[in-house]
Parts: C-alpha cells; sequence; structure tokens
C-alpha cells in the first residue's frame, strides 16, 4: 500500500516537472577554471554570467585567428594581436588593417582583460562583449559588417557545429560570438613574472632592479599604479600633439574639453615585447620613453599635474636611473604566456 | 481504498500540473506614429518651423525602443522579456513602425512603459548585443564605441525661416558611465489597454516637441549634436517627451 502512494508521488513528481528538464546540460563542454591569480584584484568581467567553457573558448579562438572576421578575409583579429609580442601588432607604430589600410592608433597589448573597466585608449567600449564591434566595423581594420560575420558564420558548418556545442541555445548570432571571443580573452591571464615570484617569494630582484623598483614605485607608480600597473584613469603624459591624427583621446567619449589628450594609462605587463610605445606607437624604446619623461614633456592642454612638480617639466632621471628601470621593467615579461600553446595560432 | 487513493493521486496531478502559461494570453501591436501639427511627416520635402522661428525638414528620422513593459490599475506588471524587446523604428520604413509582442497576458492595463535606447545598465546581457546587426543596417551604431545611436534625426534647416538650405544632425547615445542617455517613457490613459477587447495601441510621437518640450532648441546655436555633455542630455530629455497614447477611435 504505501509503495503505491510513494509510487504515485513519484508520477507526479515526475509529470510536472516543466521545462527545466527539457533543458540539458551539454555534459562535455566544462567550464575552465579562471586562473585567478593571487595578488589580483577580483576580475570586473562577469564570470558568471559568461562563464568561459571549453568549447566556448575554443570557438572564440578559432574567430580570434579567422580572416572570414573581415571584409577581405585575411585580417583576423590575431593579425594586429600577435601573441608573442603580448597580442600587439609588432613594430606597426599604427596598426594597418584591410588592404593596408592604416590606423591612427597602436594595437593595445590584450592580456589580464578580465581586471579592465573599460577598453581602448580612450575608453570607448565600456565591455569587452561588445568591443568586436570596433575593430570588426572600423574601415581601416576589418572593414566589415556584424550582419555580414553572422551570414558567413552562419553558412560554415564547422562554426554550426562548435557554435553549437559552446552554448545553451546553440544559435550562430552576435551575442554567442562576442561571448566566445570574450571567453578566449578574458582566459589571458598573465601573472608570472620575475616580478611576480619576487612577490611570492620564490625569486629575488637583483640590485639593479631593486634600485629600479624603487624608482618605479617613487615616480611611475601613482599612475602606473598597483599589480596591474595601471589605475585605469585617463592622463596626459605630455605627448606633442601630432598634427597626422590630431588625437583628442577621452574627450571623444566624453565630450569634455577637461579630457583632451587624456589617455588610458597602460599597463607595463610585457612592456618589453610591446613595442612600440603609446597610443601612435612612436616610441621605438623603453630608452625613447624614458627620455620622454624626462626631457621631452611638452605642456599642452590637460597635462597631468603630476609632471609639473619638478623645476622642469616631467621627471628628472639620470642615465642610470633609466637603466635601473629598464631592468626593472624587463622583470615584467611573462615568457609563459607569450609562449602559452593554449592561446597560440598553431 | 486503492482506487480512492488513485483518484485522489490522479486529481492532484491534473491540479498541481497547471502552471502560469495557462493564462490566456494573446499577442498585441503597437503602432508608432510620427507627427507634425497631426500630420505624417513628409520626409525631405516637408517644411515645417520650430517655435523659435526656424524652418526645418527631415530627411531621416529612427529611434530605439526598448524595454517594454505594461502596468496594471492595481499596480501589477508585466515585463515583456527584454531580450526581445528592442525595436527600430525609422520613419521611411512603414513596416517598422508597427511592433508586434507575443504572449501577452490579457488584462486591462492602465500604463504602457518603454525605453528610449539601450539601457546601459543591462550591457550586455539579456540579447542587447544581438539587436547589433538590426541597429547596424539602419546606421544606429557608433562604431568607433561599440555603442547603440538612440535618437537620430537629420535635415535641413534655415535660421530664419526660409526654405531650409544648411545640413543638420543629431545623433543621440549614451557614452562612458558619465553620460547616459537613455530614458523611459510612461503613458498613462484612462481609455486603458485593455487586451480583451482589441490589441492594438496607437503611440503619437508629436515630433515638432524635440525643439521645445522641456529645453528650446535653437538649431542654429548647434546643428551638429553627438557626442556631447550640454546639449544631448537636452534632446534626449525633450525626446521623451514626444510621446503620447491616443485611443483607437480617434484614429
Ligand atoms: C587592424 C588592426 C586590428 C585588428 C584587426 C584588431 N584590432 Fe584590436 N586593437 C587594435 C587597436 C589599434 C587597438 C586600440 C584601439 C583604440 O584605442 O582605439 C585595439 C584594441 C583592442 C582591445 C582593447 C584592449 C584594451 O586594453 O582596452 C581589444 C579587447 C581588442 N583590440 C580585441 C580585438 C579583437 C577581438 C579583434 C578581432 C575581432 C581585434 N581586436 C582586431 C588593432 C586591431
Ligand atoms: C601622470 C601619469 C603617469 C606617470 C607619472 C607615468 N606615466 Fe607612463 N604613461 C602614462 C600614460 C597616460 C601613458 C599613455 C600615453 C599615451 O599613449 O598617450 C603612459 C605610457 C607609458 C608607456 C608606454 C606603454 C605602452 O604600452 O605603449 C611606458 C613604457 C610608460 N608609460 C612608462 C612609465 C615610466 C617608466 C614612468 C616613470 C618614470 C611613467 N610611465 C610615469 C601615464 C603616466
Amino acid at each position: 500500500m504505501s509503495k503505491l502512494i510513494l509510487c504515485m508521488v513519484l508520477i507526479l513528481c515526475l509529470a510536472c516537472s516543466g521545462d527545466e528538464t527539457n533543458y540539458v546540460e551539454i555534459s562535455e563542454n566544462k567550464i575552465l577554471d579562471f586562473p585567478q591569480p593571487d595578488f589580483f584584484p577580483q576580475p570586473v568581467y562577469n564570470l558568471e554570467e559568461n562563464p568561459p567553457t571549453e568549447k566556448g573558448f575554443e570557438l572564440g579562438k578559432k574567430l580570434f585567428y579567422d580572416g572570414k572576421l573581415s571584409s577581405t578575409g585575411v585580417i583576423s583579429c590575431g593579425f594586429c594581436h600577435v601573441q608573442e609580442f603580448s597580442f600587439t601588432h609588432h613594430t606597426h607604430e599604427v596598426s594597418h588593417g584591410v588592404d593596408g589600410a592604416l590606423g591612427t592608433r597602436n594595437a593595445q597589448p590584450l592580456m589580464n582583460l578580465a581586471y579592465l573597466e573599460e577598453f581602448s585608449w580612450d575608453g570607448a567600449a565600456q565591455h569587452l562583449d561588445a568591443f568586436s564591434i570596433i575593430p570588426i566595423t572600423t574601415d581601416t581594420e576589418m572593414n566589415e559588417t556584424v550582419s555580414n560575420v553572422i551570414n558567413k558564420l552562419k553558412s560554415d558548418e564547422v562554426y554550426n557545429e562548435l557554435f553549437a556545442e559552446a552554448f545553451n541555445n546553440g544559435e550562430v548570432n552576435t551575442q554567442n560570438m562576442f561571448r566566445a571571443l570574450s571567453q578566449f580573452m578574458v582566459m589571458m591571464v598573465s601573472a608570472d613574472t620575475k616580478y611576480d615570484k619576487v612577490l611570492e617569494g620564490n625569486s629575488v630582484f637583483s640590485e639593479e632592479e631593486s634600485a629600479g623598483q624603487s624608482l618605479f614605485e617613487a615616480k611611475c607608480a601613482s599612475c602606473h599604479e598597483g599589480i596591474l600597473f595601471t589605475d585605469q584613469s585617463y592622463r596626459n603624459n605630455g605627448l606633442s600633439i601630432d598634427l597626422r591624427y590630431n588625437d583628442i583621446g577621452r574627450e571623444r567619449v566624453t565630450g569634455l574639453e577637461e579630457d583632451k589628450y587624456k589617455f588610458k594609462v597602460p599597463t607595463l605587463r610585457n612592456i618589453m615585447v610591446s613595442l612600440p610605445y603609446m597610443h601612435d606607437g612612436r616610441f621605438q624604446s623603453l630608452k625613447e620613453v624614458l627620455d620622454h619623461y624626462d626631457s621631452g614633456v611638452e605642456s599642452t592642454q590637460n597635462l597631468d599635474p603630476s609632471l609639473q612638480q619638478e623645476i622642469s617639466l616631467g621627471i628628472s632621471l639620470t642615465e642610470i636611473e633609466k637603466n635601473q628601470l629598464i631592468s626593472f621593467l624587463k622583470t615584467l615579461t611573462d615568457d609563459n604566456f607569450l609562449l602559452d600553446r593554449r592561446f597560440s595560432e598553431f | 481504498m486503492k482506487k480512492i487513493i488513485c483518484l485522489v493521486l490522479v486529481l492532484m496531478l491534473s491540479v498541481s500540473c497547471k502552471d502560469d502559461d495557462t493564462l490566456e494570453t494573446t499577442s498585441i501591436d503597437i503602432s508608432f506614429a510620427n507627427t507634425i501639427n497631426s500630420q505624417n511627416i513628409e520626409l525631405s520635402t516637408g517644411v515645417y518651423q520650430t517655435t523659435l522661428g526656424e524652418s526645418y525638414s527631415i530627411n531621416e528620422l529612427k529611434y530605439i525602443i526598448s524595454n517594454i513593459s505594461f502596468i496594471k490599475e492595481d499596480g501589477g506588471i508585466f515585463t515583456y522579456p527584454v531580450e526581445d524587446s528592442y525595436f527600430l523604428i525609422d520613419e521611411e520604413v512603414p513596416s517598422s513602425k508597427i511592433i508586434t509582442l507575443e504572449n501577452i497576458p490579457v488584462a486591462n492595463y492602465s500604463k504602457i512603459k518603454f525605453g528610449i535606447g539601450v539601457d546601459q545598465s543591462n550591457y550586455p546581457l539579456n540579447g542587447v548585443d544581438n539587436f547589433v546587426p538590426t541597429a547596424e543596417e539602419s546606421q544606429m551604431l557608433w562604431s568607433w564605441s561599440a555603442g547603440y545611436i538612440f535618437f537620430k534625426i537629420e535635415g535641413d534647416y534655415s535660421p530664419s525661416g526660409n526654405q531650409p538650405d544648411e545640413g543638420f544632425l543629431f545623433h543621440i547615445g549614451s557614452h562612458g558611465t558619465n553620460l547616459d542617455n537613455y530614458k523611459t517613457v510612461e503613458l498613462s490613459s484612462n481609455f486603458g489597454f485593455n487586451f480583451t477587447e482589441n490589441t492594438l495601441v496607437y503611440i503619437n510621437a508629436d515630433i515638432p516637441k524635440l525643439f521645445n518640450a522641456v529645453y528650446d532648441i535653437r538649431i542654429e546655436d548647434k546643428s551638429d549634436i553627438q557626442v556631447d555633455p550640454v546639449n544631448a542630455p537636452k534632446i534626449a530629455e525633450n525626446a521623451s517627451q514626444l510621446f503620447s497614447s491616443i485611443p483607437q477611435n480617434k484614429r
């Protein structure tokens, strides 16, 4: 008797479970462990909303290295963002895209993107998932439309399969494409440098590096702050105005005169390999960068107050100090990241 | 005894399985009319006056509608699924001006609420990114900022009220966190939106209010308003005042 009741209750439960059971978890698509380094802040990117998965990452990587995302079929994200140079467009002052068209800015390194609040040199994009609209549709980059890209992907069997595996709704659509690209990009965490090892107590700085670190903390860390080497603010560090581009920087986004010529304080991780430097790639070496801070700072509109504290503009540095700073900056290179096969095209 | 238990259980089964979607629902149409002096707009050819004495013509008029919800007398709210709630109204494309919403619970609503533009606090959730191709095809996307243009009007004007011959354009959207021009509109009506009787909602946008609803806009002062922390919020505020709902029998 009681068995019968039990049985019926069971049937009852089964019969009433609605949609929830129609939702089949794709069991092979494992959620990847986000490699959160000990000393890093919490990610800004919402990893619960779009958790990187094995298949999503794989799809994102394929998209990242696929020229299909451009009008000419040959310019991929990876064309301008080359891994061994910390995902920058090595040796190109300003990036060039389809048919050699020249942009106006230097490609930014891609790493630790999960920790950024805004994207691009002026913070034009507020979310990584929407960022790809910019390179895909910019005429000097991929010169394509998002709709076209989606159509190309829809007519490709391999992509149909990958989208189906990577996302519960399986659709080839804009949101899923952007999310896959983000899954690939947020996993690019770089925190395995000599600097990090010293923090962890697993390595020690040489005397020269130590001296460089002290200098850095005294003279640079107010802007290149903390473990990410940027406070993510927008500032004018006194570069002369290049009339070819007349790039107004942050003002483009806010429309505010007080933001003219301000650019995002860039991270300095992997700085040795991400030359050339500055938003327009005007400096070819760290020596040139330090010469700029020492003697090249110009009094342009909105020059940061911290570069007007000394008798002359900028940050005075002796040649010895410059060498010490460079030695320190060299400890910010993460070879394991630059060679990590998970992110490489082949 | 067994039979009775069986009966009771079967009864329970049928009762307990009844869930919300057995509520009666309907699909409804919302029809947007952009008018000037109660007349349809004559794109390019029509010449109109602002209250400040300028004349203007309109070549292009587009805006994004989003986040639609219906509110009942007792305060109960039905929110249309956000990911399906993005629509582009383009004066030039008649079909774009009638939007169809599915599965609205049948009830007598007293208010309708919607957004003009895209709520940035939603980035990137709720299908916002899936609206990109539509917005892109209608040039309602700022590709340099990966952001939507919420409200767009382009045309010609004449400061002295003569034949318009100088271009003007207003492209209003949000930029960064400090320039958020997303607006919501709430329309109430004494006749209500009673979807048991009819399933058509008429909304009128009285376009001249764009130049004077809250802020007086002299086109000559700034004929190109885009990323503009002073003027763009004024246009956005005025734009949020354009709309009214009109009873069906007045059409
Ligand atoms: C033609 C070269 C080029 C291509 C192709 C390109 N990028 Fe970029 N990327 C750049 C440049 C230049 C910047 C800096 C943009 C700016 O500040 O306006 C940048 C910036 C970025 C940033 C911002 C990083 C930060 O720290 O804010 C991300 C993310 C990014 N690119 C991802 C991508 C993705 C994903 C693709 C492919 C869909 C792509 N890029 C294709 C040149 C390129
Ligand atoms: C006032 C804030 C500030 C201070 C202080 C400062 N920087 Fe910078 N730094 C910036 C900004 C902003 C940029 C980007 C400027 C641009 O491209 O327009 C930058 C760019 C750089 C770059 C180029 C990075 C790249 O990826 O292109 C290097 C290298 C650099 N700084 C090193 C230093 C060093 C070393 C010091 C100390 C001697 C220092 N900075 C002090 C704000 C600052």
